[in-house]
């Protein structure tokens, strides 16, 4: 390439804004990890001393680990049913040509595009009005409900990317539909199936936004109660509490990576 | 089973083969789920949060009757359309920063060898799997009065005592720039890794510099991916509630910030249900005025580059 003034300006200043960029975006959540191993009672920036404590306190407190068990609960069942339910519909737009396929596809995609306040008041009356807000059905359909694109998105990928002359191989040895299903295509898609199922449970886990006004009576999840606690007050404990929620995250990142590439997540 | 028909001969063949009617009816079930869901706990929630916003009553779902009295208070009090038109410039800014920022991100990820794409697609995607609220608790801790920023600047100098930085406008920009950002750099990155770069090698040998190359060869093939990523942060902008309450506190007036508080604090259901349909309303209506206008330009664009 030819060089110029004009190049040498945008590489460095492309570099610059790169490091910044990944330093910001990395930055939130080292300094929750660094400052949750402080010794000192107060959020302070050097954390003071290093201990365990604030780990110790996060355990011991009720709040904080029921909170976790609801989060991880609702998570894992929201992974499974979206799971199901993604396949199903995503097998049938992939494979299958029906008058207003479209419409469906456009419909599986737009929990996206509904603001998070808009949907989470509209649960919270709909499940006002059936009486059900003590209940763990708010959390569960409305997480369902985020998750549906994340998993239709991944299956039909894998589903649109595989190879399906094995497939008709099978079928020109006489296998049935259903076994073809069985037999070739489900272990072939099998990670982007898994991927699918974490990208549900990660949904899930870490929601915040349509969580709060699910949570009204009753089951609170761990974002939620962080929400709750730092609205109020702000000490090192949330700090621990949000590490773990770190530490789940990158595992949950570390396993799609390894199933499909990080980069599919677009 | 297997193979896929062409939607035009399907409505008149189904009728004719019992084989094609039996395909309708299992693409119908494996379906059935997934819509009865989306339809069940999206559509109706929301039909029942229109309904809502026209009763007259304050409190919760008290009262039946139809009224427009919460848009017209709406609309009649300059706070809130002043609080509508900063949600809407807030929006604007951050979608504008996060273009800026995201295209030099997307375009490197795109070109970058697998091996060196990997941990920065790591760091890109994190904030987007991570709980928002512990990125909200990660700003704190950078903007609080005894926090990493203060301390820095403290220290060297540049000021004397600790600033407030909390609970100003920019601190909301800022965070909720880097909460949306990961979307901005994956919708450019997905659309740059779609363009060949021979096209950009032959804009070289033509003697473009980097910048009309950008200009000309990139930009103009990137917009999709531009839109979308625009789009995205634009509607996730303009309907964040947690950054706006916990980082810009009661000084910093969003809408979505309002909407809480109105349903959770006074719970003023309709009035909150108002609110929320004249932000959902107006979002979409924003974004498809803008695609609307991108798509416009697009076209006589690709026209002149034509001739």
């Amino acid at each position: 390439m030819r060089s110029d003034f004009t190049d040498s300006a945008m590489a460095v200043s492309g570099a610059f804004i790169r490091a910044s960029v990944y330093a910001m975006l990395a930055l939130p959540a080292i300094l929750v990890i660094v400052s949750s191993f402080t010794s000192g009672d107060t959020m302070k920036f050097p954390p003071r001393g290093f201990s365990l404590r604030w780990y110790q306190k996060a355990v011991e407190n009720e709040l904080f680990m029921s909170a976790l068990w609801t989060s991880t609960y609702v998570a894992v069942l929201v992974a499974i049913i979206a799971l199901v339910t993604g396949f199903a519909g995503a097998f049938a737009i992939n494979r299958f040509s029906f008058p207003g396929k479209t419409f469906v596809q456009g419909l599986a995609f737009s929990p996206l595009i509904v603001p998070a306040v808009v949907l989470g008041i509209g649960l919270l009356q709909l499940f006002a009005w059936l009486d059900l807000t003590q209940t763990i059905y708010p959390l569960l359909l409305g997480h369902l409900v985020l998750a549906i694109p994340y998993v239709v998105r991944t299956i039909l990928a894998s589903l649109t990317l595989h190879d399906r002359v094995l497939e008709e191989a099978a079928m020109n040895l006489r296998a049935t539909p259903l076994q073809v299903i069985r037999r070739i295509t489900l272990p072939l898609i099998l990670p982007g199936l898994l991927s699918a199922a974490i990208f549900a449970f990660v949904t899930s886990f870490g929601n915040a936004t349509v969580s709060v006004f699910l949570t009204y009576g009753g089951n609170v999840t761990l974002p939620v109660q962080i929400f709750a606690y730092v609205d109020t007050s702000y000490d090192p404990l949330v700090a621990a509490v949000s590490s773990i929620m770190i530490v789940v995250t990158l595992v949950v990142i570390w396993a799609i990576e390894r199933l499909i590439g990080a980069e599919r997540v677009a | 089973m297997l193979t896929q028909y062409a939607p035009a001969t399907v409505k008149d063949r189904y009728v004719r083969e019992p084989l094609l009617r039996h395909r309708i009816v299992t693409a119908a079930l494996l379906l059935a789920p997934m819509v009865l869901l989306l339809v069940g706990f999206m559509v109706v929630p929301v039909l029942q949060l229109l309904r809502s916003s026209f009763l007259p009553s304050s409190h919760l779902l008290d009262g039946t009757g139809f009224s427009l009295v919460q848009y017209v208070r709406f609309f009649s009090d300059p706070y809130y359309s002043s609080v509508l038109l900063e949600t809407f410039v807030d929006g604007l800014i951050v979608s504008l920063i996060c273009l800026v920022l995201g295209f030099p991100m997307g375009y490197s990820l795109a070109r970058l060898p697998p091996l060196a794409r990997r941990w920065r697609t790591i760091i890109v995607i994190m904030p987007l799997t991570l709980s928002l609220v512990v990125i909200v608790f990660g700003w704190l801790i950078i903007l609080g009065r005894n926090g990493l920023l203060n301390s820095v600047l403290t220290s060297l100098y540049i000021v004397s005592s600790p600033k407030q930085l909390l609970f100003t406008r920019p601190a909301v920009l800022v965070v909720l720039v880097q909460q949306f950002l990961p979307f901005m750099i994956l919708s450019i990155m997905s659309v740059v890794t779609q363009i060949n770069p021979v096209l950009e090698q032959a804009a070289a040998n033509l003697r473009a510099n980097r910048f009309v190359t950008f200009r000309k060869v990139i930009v103009p093939l990137a917009v999709p991916g531009i839109l979308v990523g625009f789009n995205l942060v634009f509607v996730l902008s303009i309907s964040a509630f947690i950054t706006p309450r916990l980082i810009g506190g009661s000084r910093v007036a969003m809408l979505g910030s309002l909407i809480y508080e109105r349903m959770m604090s006074e719970l003023n259901w309709p009035s909150g249900a108002a609110m929320a349909f004249v932000l959902f309303v107006s979002g979409l209506g924003f974004t498809a005025a803008f695609n609307a206008l991108a798509a416009s330009r697009l076209i006589v664009g690709g026209r002149r580059y034509a001739l």
